[in-house]
């Protein structure tokens, strides 16, 4: 603290919160009092423990103001001591770059270095400028998105938009990447228990001694959960810490079980997988180098055990937020686990047992207990007794009324309740209210797999019901009070999980000593002799929701819990309602005049707790977002300068620039060196598929528009494959090697090509005797085209005549091209003269190198994607995918002569005679050509009749390609157009993003070497 | 991934040598054509494994087996197939450029796998295959 | 992630190494050219939308590459049972009957 310095603020708070030095009681809790550790908040140096929270070592220093609310932005103060923490969230700064908002501060371990601040203030947490809101209460009560931004609708822009964009969100978000990693693994055991309290560790005992393979899970820092909060409780005989001591010893030694800290559930999804969170190094001040800094398990359990506990209840009032206002049993925790007093002068508000118990603890530990207010008037004499025996003055049958204090709250107001009437106030000085109303079951797990939740009305509560999945609930999960009371029914959970896998196990039993059970009563906002009108008893202290908003939701006409939540947001924050669901559920079914279990329960959903998208992500980021795909002539490109492009999951060179060339220039070059004389191309990424059998004719019949039977084998053709519904799905060159044998090319959709193959000859011609597989990556592929193209290859070829008579255009070889085995075709996709060259993978670099060599006598030019494009289209070659979109068929596309008219059955063949298939006016493949041959369209880019119509225009088609063609000293386009075969010669209109338009012709999609002639041999 | 697996005394990732890869699909009633042709009787149990002489086979699916045999072997194991071809339909593939093998071995190389592999390989028999995923890769697995 | 029982290789697998591949038990017509076009959409398109358990086709796609038939409860995703392709429709009630 000195060395941070004291703020007039904090001096008064310290005052008011009794001296730092007396917060912290020496050798109480778990924390290390040997090892200091020192940590920023808000920029100022606090001291704490090792062990230590950022919440319980704040405290500690007198510290409760953690953070702004986040609609009125009201101070506000730690609320709990765990996970469910709706109020605390902070920002931590781990170390250059590396920053989280809205960490929970009562789960962040300090350690030294370590610098937090808080959110949702400006300028600063003491005094925020966004109080104002507070103010403005009546603006932002329930509903207010849907009715305050109502009108006028001038002011969306201006004043609404930007005022929300400002308001939303929680924290602040990286701008930055995240430089941390993080892992994931895959995990299967035969029992899974979430939460290493005292009923999932009784349960872990009873299953791991039965010898299966057993993974208990906790998201705090160390396992115990209620038992590190409850010193004072012996188990057979031990002092519970020793008892956890060695009862976490037991499983460590055992092989079968798996210990796992600082993991948290944040889902269980179907047939038993949980996903788990595990930190691993956010607690470390020395991170050790390539450590990841989470992992995301996908565990896989036979049998799941719950055993998550209960969450305490806030009680709702009048200034219910105040910093120094929090949960009874969280207080319990911070004396007990951290040696922590929360305050000196504590106030206890309950309608519950168990926060007397903590009142028990503060005054043994020392603090002065102002009172103890109790909404009950039937309390167990034991309770009064003890709190007569340590002078704690029991006030019950009163309800809380407001409560007093800027920063920090100084007072609370109570009244008695006498026949419903409330009573004279009386203000009590304090300097902390410790409240309880009641315990919620934690079972947003269960609520994930759609297990039923039941309203229990002995535990009032609701309570699992049907279930779904091979779980089981163990503990206060299941509305048990007790430590006694969820170890047996923890033992119990894990010998019936053993039944289940067909197992035998006893569930062991323990005596258990001053145990503290009790019971309690639910209850709606507390009532008051104040307006309820301007009372502000929130609810969701996350999503600030009032009591008073629930009703006005009720009031305005929402029925449904579910709309009562969407309405008003209760329950909807980052902590999903852990506090706030019950109470506002409560409150909803008073006003609705109704039953709880009648009201019923909204649903929870993944995540638990808040998750960070890196743990989520795990290995996909960066290099290793998604697959990346290379062909074996990859290498080659990169030393030789080529630019990529993704295709699918493949990396492509799209050009190789010279010295000084951007991109137009190399692509001009490439197109050019190819029409003049020689060009080599990469196809190595042509999906390829062998078709193998001697029903593969039939098959290919079946399967592809075209007709294969008179295709003799060495000849190629192009195939057109169609879906069921007429439309054009994908296309390829295929070779027929052998009557049996198929070499069957397709685009880049190669896989779905043949699962689409296999669907039609597993499942409807399973008579045929034919089978595919895929050798895309077997192959390397390399096209080469232009004049020069025969000159090149056939000198390198044996085993094959290359005279334009005995290897014509359109022919497939097996012979050796530079003495490499391969499949050699004669086709072109250029408009040249071309062959396409497969070889084993393996020798595809080896022969490009080769090409390229030889090449150099005719200037060979490798080239990519680009000019690939661009060749294409000057012939108007289509690309499916790019000019087709799903809704094309073959007469549309203009290729309509790929169809084997003559065969009585291909897939798709019937929706072809579809009426609206054949119907006029369909859009239809055709090229444009830019009035100014300079004009270049953008590709996309919507075309209309009529430029000067007003708008939204009328739009009859668009542009599918767009290139510069070098050889045609123009632009060139092709475009799919309403009607287009009739318009040609037409001049349509494509508008542009500046507001003008583009005139282009309608022309035949093929602009360059209609014959055909530069495809011979010369 | 992201650490070095290399680094790790426990595991050891390394990529083998080249070998003869065939991808056989048949009929099972055809099966002993084909196991006549190989030289083993193929396994007609889904991922079950003959191995003898330097070649292997596993059965991946009810009518497909990968085959392995030395690189050497490759232009003998194709001819082999073609005379039976006349006695049972059959379609036989060299797939050896198609994948690559990696050994992964060392006490935690299940552990390894288990960063992207979705199965319980715990009870996994050595010598069986399995094809699965690995991230988003198909691979074959064999113990 | 599901569970799914691959009908061939007879183990349990998860749901990622699988792909759904549509409504079950819908044959392609053997001759398609002789359907009205009424049937010809029937067949293409209109397809049931069961609340509860639903004929599907799945491929063990990453395994063994085989097409089978499940039945799959549409409220709580699980399969109840899964068969052979070609294989009759199993009794539906039997098999939840089974399942439970």
């Amino acid at each position: 603290m000195q060395a941070g310095g004291l703020g007039a603020d904090q001096i008064q708070q310290i005052q008011l919160g009794g001296k730092m030095s007396d917060l912290r009681i020496s050798d109480r809790g778990r924390v290390d009092h040997a090892r200091p550790v020192r940590f920023t908040f808000d920029g100022k140096t606090f001291a704490g423990l090792e062990g230590d929270t950022v919440a319980s070592a704040l405290l500690a220093n007198g510290q409760h103001l953690m953070g702004r609310g986040f609609k009125y932005h009201r101070p506000r103060g730690v609320v709990t001591a765990g996970s469910e923490e709706p109020n605390a969230l902070i920002g931590t700064t781990r170390g250059p770059g590396q920053f989280e908002p809205n960490t929970h501060a009562t789960m962040q371990e300090i350690y030294d270095g370590l610098s937090t601040e808080s959110q949702n203030k400006w300028p600063s947490l003491k005094f925020d400028i966004g109080a104002i809101n507070d103010r403005l209460y009546m603006l932002f009560s329930a509903g207010f998105y849907y009715k305050t931004f109502m009108w006028p609708k001038s002011f969306w822009d201006k004043v609404y938009e930007p005022f929300i964009r400002r308001a939303a969100g929680l924290g602040r978000s990286l701008t930055y990447l995240d430089p941390d990693h993080y892992a994931s693994r895959y995990l299967h055991c035969d029992v899974l228990i979430v939460g290493a309290g005292p009923s999932g560790l009784a349960a872990a005992l009873t299953a791991a001694r039965s010898g299966p393979s057993v993974v208990v899970v906790d998201e705090q820092a160390e396992m115990g959960e209620a038992l590190l909060s409850e010193p004072s409780v012996e188990i057979d005989r031990d002092q519970v810490w020793g008892w956890l001591a060695s009862t976490l010893a037991e499983p460590a030694s055992l092989p079968n079980v798996r210990l796992m800290n600082r993991s948290t559930a944040i889902g269980y999804y179907h047939q038993n997988m949980v996903g788990l969170c595990q930190k691993l190094t956010d607690h470390l001040s020395d991170v050790p180098a390539d450590a990841p800094r989470e992992r995301l398990w996908r565990v896989r359990a036979g049998q799941v055990i719950l055993a998550q506990g209960a969450i305490d209840r806030p009680m709702v009032f009048d200034g219910n937020d105040r910093p120094g206002v929090m949960m009874a049993g969280a207080a319990q925790t911070f004396l007990n686990r951290f040696g922590v007093k929360v305050g000196v002068r504590p106030v206890i508000l309950t309608s519950n047992d168990s926060a007397w118990y903590t009142a028990f603890d503060l005054a043994d530990a020392g603090c002065k207990v102002a009172a103890i207010v109790d909404t009950r008037t039937d309390i167990p004499p034991a309770l009064m007794q003890a709190a007569m025996s340590r002078q704690i003055e029991a006030l019950t049958g009163y309800t809380a009324t407001a409560t007093s204090g800027r920063l920090r709250v100084k007072s609370i107001r109570v009244n008695p309740v006498r026949g419903g009437r409330v009573g004279a106030a009386r203000t009590i000085a304090c300097d902390a209210v410790l409240m309880c109303g009641g315990w919620t079951p934690s079972l947003h797990l269960f609520s994930h797999t759609k297990g039923s939740l039941e309203w229990d009305a002995k535990a009032k509560a609701y309570l699992p019901g049907h279930k779904t999945e091979a779980v089981h609930i163990a503990g206060a999960g299941r509305g048990l009070w007790g430590i006694a009371a969820v170890l047996a029914d923890g033992a119990q959970a894990g010998a019936d999980a053993l039944r289940d896998l067909g197992r035998k196990a006893g569930a062991a039993t323990y005596a258990v000593t001053n145990d503290r059970t009790g019971t309690g009563i639910t209850q709606k906002e507390l009532p008051t002799d104040r307006s309820p009108s301007s009372a502000k008893a929130f609810v969701d202290f996350q999503n600030d929701v009032t009591a008073k908003d629930i009703r006005l939701a009720v009031r305005e006409g929402m029925r449904s819990i579910e709309h009562v939540k969407r309405y008003t947001t209760n329950g909807m924050a980052t902590d999903q309602g852990k506090l706030s669901n019950m109470n506002g559920l409560t409150i909803a079914s008073d006003a609705l005049g109704k039953d709880i279990p009648q009201v019923g329960l909204t649903t929870f959903r993944p995540p638990y707790t808040p998750t960070t998208f890196g743990a989520l992500a795990g290995y996909h980021k960066g290099s290793h977002f998604e697959v990346t795909r290379k062909t074996p002539i990859d290498s080659w490109a990169v030393e030789n300068g080529a630019a990529f492009e993704p295709v699918a999951l493949w990396r492509r060179a799209s050009y190789f620039s010279k010295a000084g060339e951007d991109m137009h220039a190399a692509v001009n070059r490439e197109c050019r060196a190819t029409r003049q004389s020689l060009g080599i191309f990469d196809a190595s990424t042509l999906g390829k598929i062998e078709v193998s059998g001697p029903d593969a004719v039939e098959f290919m019949n079946r399967m592809y528009t075209n007709p294969w039977a008179k295709l003799a084998p060495g000849k190629c053709r192009y195939g057109l494959l169609l879906g069921e519904d007429g439309f054009i799905r994908d296309d390829g060159v295929i070779g027929r090697m052998r009557d049996d044998l198929f070499h069957v090319t397709t685009t880049g959709g190669a896989a779905r090509v043949l699962n689409m193959m296999e669907d039609y000859l597993q499942t409807e011609w399973p008579d045929l005797q034919v089978w595919l597989t895929s050798t895309t990556e077997e192959w390397a592929t390399i096209a080469i085209n232009g004049p020069n193209a025969h000159k090149l290859l056939a000198p390198l070829v044996e085993g094959q005549n290359m005279s334009d008579a005995a290897f014509p255009h359109m022919s497939v070889a097996e012979c050796t091209v530079a003495s490499f085995p391969s499949r050699l075709f004669r086709i072109s996709f250029t408009g040249e003269l071309g062959f396409e060259v497969n070889v084993p993978a393996r020798h595809g670099r080896a022969l490009w190198e080769k090409l390229m060599e030889v090449g150099k006598a005719y200037d060979v030019c490798p080239y990519g994607t680009e000019t690939m494009h661009i060749l294409r289209a000057e012939k108007g070659y289509i690309i499916i995918g790019q000019d087709t979109d799903g809704t094309v068929t073959p007469e549309d596309a203009g290729i309509g002569w790929a169809i084997g008219k003559a065969k009585p059955d291909f897939v798709g063949k019937r929706s072809l005679a579809w009426p609206d298939i054949v119907a006029k006016g369909r859009k239809q493949l055709v090229g444009l050509s830019t009035e100014n041959p300079k004009d270049a369209l953008v590709e996309g880019a919507q075309i209309v009749l009529d430029p000067k119509q007003p708008k939204p225009m009328k739009m009859i088609g668009h542009v599918t390609s767009s290139y510069w063609s070098e050889a045609l000293g123009r632009s060139i386009a092709m475009a799919v157009v309403q009607g287009g075969f009739d318009r040609m010669g037409d001049t349509l209109h494509i508008p542009t993003a500046d507001g003008g338009s583009q005139a282009a012709k309608v022309t035949g999609s093929v602009f360059d070497d209609p014959a055909g002639d530069r495809l011979k041999v010369e | 991934m992201n650490a070095s697996i290399k680094s790790f005394d426990a595991i050891s990732v390394t990529v083998l040598p080249a070998v003869a890869r065939l991808n056989l699909r048949i009929a099972p009633a055809n099966l002993e054509v084909a196991s006549a042709a190989f030289g083993l009787p193929l396994p007609g149990k889904i991922g079950q494994r003959v191995a003898a002489n330097g070649r292997a086979a596993w059965c991946l699916s009810p009518d497909e087996w990968l085959l392995h045999g030395p690189e050497a072997e490759q232009t003998a194991i194709v001819a082999d197939f073609a005379t039976a071809r006349v006695k049972a339909p059959r379609s036989l593939t060299v797939i050896s450029d198609r994948e690559f093998t990696i050994a992964i071995t060392g006490p935690r190389a299940q552990e390894l796998l288990s960063v992207a592999c979705p199965l319980d390989l715990s009870g996994m028999v050595p010598g069986t295959a399995k094809r699965t995923l690995f991230d988003s890769a198909q691979v074959v697995l064999i113990r | 992630m599901l569970l799914i029982h691959g009908p061939y290789c007879d183990d349990t697998l998860p749901e990622l190494e699988f792909a759904y591949a549509g409504a079950a038990h819908i044959a392609r017509p053997a001759d398609p050219m002789s359907l009205s076009d009424e049937e010809w959409r029937d067949f293409l398109y209109v397809r049931s939308n069961p609340r509860g358990l639903h004929a599907e086709r799945w491929r063990y796609i990453h395994g063994c590459g085989r097409f089978f038939n499940a039945s799959r409860d549409t409220v709580g995703d699980k399969f109840s049972v899964t068969y052979k392709a070609g294989k009759p429709r199993p009794d539906l009630e039997k098999a939840v009957q089974m399942s439970k």
